[in-house]
């Protein structure tokens, strides 16, 4: 029973991070169409920045997520006005086409500056756990969590309450109708690709500490958050939500119960079945084939 | 007075508008019908700034509307309410219609001043509220994209087939908002596949044929006028006038414009 708990508790705590990591990559999908497949590189670039910083200096990695967030909303406005502006109208497969040379050009620049090797930022209570209930909880991870909780949150107070979220949540439901009351696409577009990437400067800071990398690693990433918003549903933040924490319960109790090696495995049995079922994925909604352009 | 002029725009594959010259007189309801791919919606396409015209102009009393974009063409008064689905469907009823009220956002006592006096207008607004748009039949939305058209007190209305889809009674509703907005000022310009409906409710008609305009005349006219009657109102004229008196109570299926 502790066994199932502790496996639940810590599953929770992983798919929350996930939650935040994926939270970015389904909102640029929702609005604009673009599957950001270098979403997972600019996780790794914070990582690396993160992991520096703190080695030099002894910063707190988490807390770094304080000045990495505002600098990589700056570099997703800049990328989005500079790049990525450019393909606006065509295909989502140009868009992975774009973001994936994105992706090999990080990981290129972190080979040679960085070097190719496995980094991993340990702060003093990196091996401390928290127990409650005779469970334990990792205090890096429990610290991880809660970061991620509290960006989601935010996440979710400015696109529910404000009146850039409304943009937002209207270009993503329907950009003809949002355009025809005054919502200017290019620069919602921009935001919203600048609030996506800005989810990366916590997510990478967390990377960092809970999970070693090297400049390659972006390709697991990607496609396990891939992995959750297709689950989850292409463009919907509940469904993100939903599919990383199924991804973070699969990944512990399957690691409990059976082995690591099968946990990766066994989620992928999930978005299989799901899909059979369900082909928009659990909040999907299907698309429609008669909007107007 | 709304002025287009000489306006040449398509949608890549060859113009649909042909040098498309229209006066659309303030406080009117001017009508325009014509047969499938007339170019009907892309008059009002172009007026909104949905389509840049390729060439010509775009006047709404001395000021160029053309070269705005959907954003600008909103802040000079002019809204439209488009054919196919226009509503946030995941949004609940307040939330559509405040979003049509978002040039105004900064000012929130205007704001809040609009929705009130148009959830009073449109009933459904207040009533269904906290409803998702997507909730909704088809003549609940088009009151309700109405209604978010009118956050923003348009000078001049633009409504793409407010007829399609749309029982009898959504209808007579509809039809009878449009001319409330009338009656308190605003210039409306629609696009009505239902000739006779369509005519019934304007003022002045306007028959689109291959992006031109064919005939342009009081909508009283052009409802007698032989031709129309023949091309699109199934030959008989005479019918035509008892059609005007009982105005928009008709059945959606009476149009035999297709």
């Amino acid at each position: 029973m502790t066994q199932l708990v502790q496996a639940l508790a810590l599953g929770l705590l992983i798919g929350g991070v996930y939650a935040l990591m994926a939270s970015g990559l389904t909102l640029i999908f929702g609005v604009m169409n673009i599957i950001n497949v270098a979403h997972g590189a600019l996780l790794i670039l914070v990582a690396f920045i993160t992991w520096r910083i703190w080695s030099l200096t002894d910063i707190d990695p988490i807390l770094l997520s304080i000045v990495m967030t505002p600098l990589m909303f700056g570099f997703g406005w800049l990328l989005y006005k500079g790049v990525l502006s450019r393909i606006s109208g065509s295909s989502p497969g140009m868009s992975v086409l774009l973001t994936f040379g994105i992706a090999i050009t990080i990981e290129g620049v972190l080979n040679v500056t960085a070097g190719n090797r496995f980094r991993s930022a340990t702060p003093s209570y990196f091996s401390e756990s928290y127990r409650v209930f005779g469970i334990s909880l990792p205090k890096a991870q429990v610290f991880g969590c809660l970061a991620a909780v509290l960006v989601l949150g935010l996440l979710y107070i400015v696109l529910a309450r404000t009146w850039t979220g409304r943009a937002i949540r209207a270009t993503a439901q329907n950009s003809s109708g949002a355009a025809l009351v005054g919502i200017q696409a290019g620069s919602v577009a921009a935001l919203a690709f600048a609030i996506g990437t800005a989810t990366t400067g916590v997510g990478g800071s967390i990377l960092s500490v809970l999970y070693p990398f090297f400049p390659a690693s972006h390709y697991d990433w990607i496609s396990r958050l891939l992995g959750i918003i297709v689950l989850g549903g292409m463009g919907s933040l509940a469904g993100a939500l939903v599919g990383a924490i199924i991804l973070g319960l699969a990944e512990t109790l399957t690691a409990t119960y059976g082995s690591l090696q099968w946990s990766t495995l066994i989620f992928y049995g999930v978005i299989m079945v799901v899909l059979l079922f369900r082909p928009q994925g659990l909040f999907g909604s299907r698309l429609r084939q008669d909007v107007m352009a | 007075m709304l002025t287009i002029s000489g306006v040449f725009a398509g949608y890549g594959g060859g113009d649909v508008l042909q040098g498309l010259d229209l006066h659309v007189p303030t406080g009117a309801i001017t009508c325009i019908v014509g047969p499938n791919g007339a170019g009907k919606s892309t008059v009002l396409r172009v007026v909104s700034g949905l389509l840049k015209p390729r060439l010509g102009t775009i006047e709404l009393d001395g000021t160029r509307l053309d070269q705005l974009g959907c954003a600008g063409v909103l802040a000079k008064g002019v809204a439209q309410v488009p054919q196919s689905q226009a509503l946030f469907p995941q949004m609940s009823i307040r939330e559509n219609v405040l979003l049509g009220g978002y040039t105004l956002r900064r000012d929130k006592t205007l704001l809040n001043k609009r929705y009130d006096h148009v959830s009073e207008l449109i009933p459904i607004v207040a009533e269904r509220s906290n409803d998702k748009a997507g909730n909704l039949s088809g003549g609940q939305r088009r009151m309700v994209e109405i209604a978010r058209c009118l956050m923003v007190d348009p000078s001049v209305l633009l409504l793409d087939e407010p007829s399609l889809g749309l029982d009898p009674k959504s209808l007579t509703g509809v039809s009878q908002l449009v001319r409330d907005a009338n009656a308190a000022g605003t210039t409306v310009l629609l696009v009505e596949q239902n000739v006779r409906l369509g005519l019934s409710m304007a003022t002045h008609g306007v028959v689109l044929e291959g992006g031109r305009v064919r005939l342009e005349a009081p909508a009283g006219e052009l409802m007698a006028n032989p031709e129309v009657a023949e091309l699109y109102l199934g030959g008989h004229a005479s019918e035509s006038r008892t059609a005007r008196v009982s105005g928009a109570s008709l059945p959606a299926d009476t149009g035999s414009g297709r």
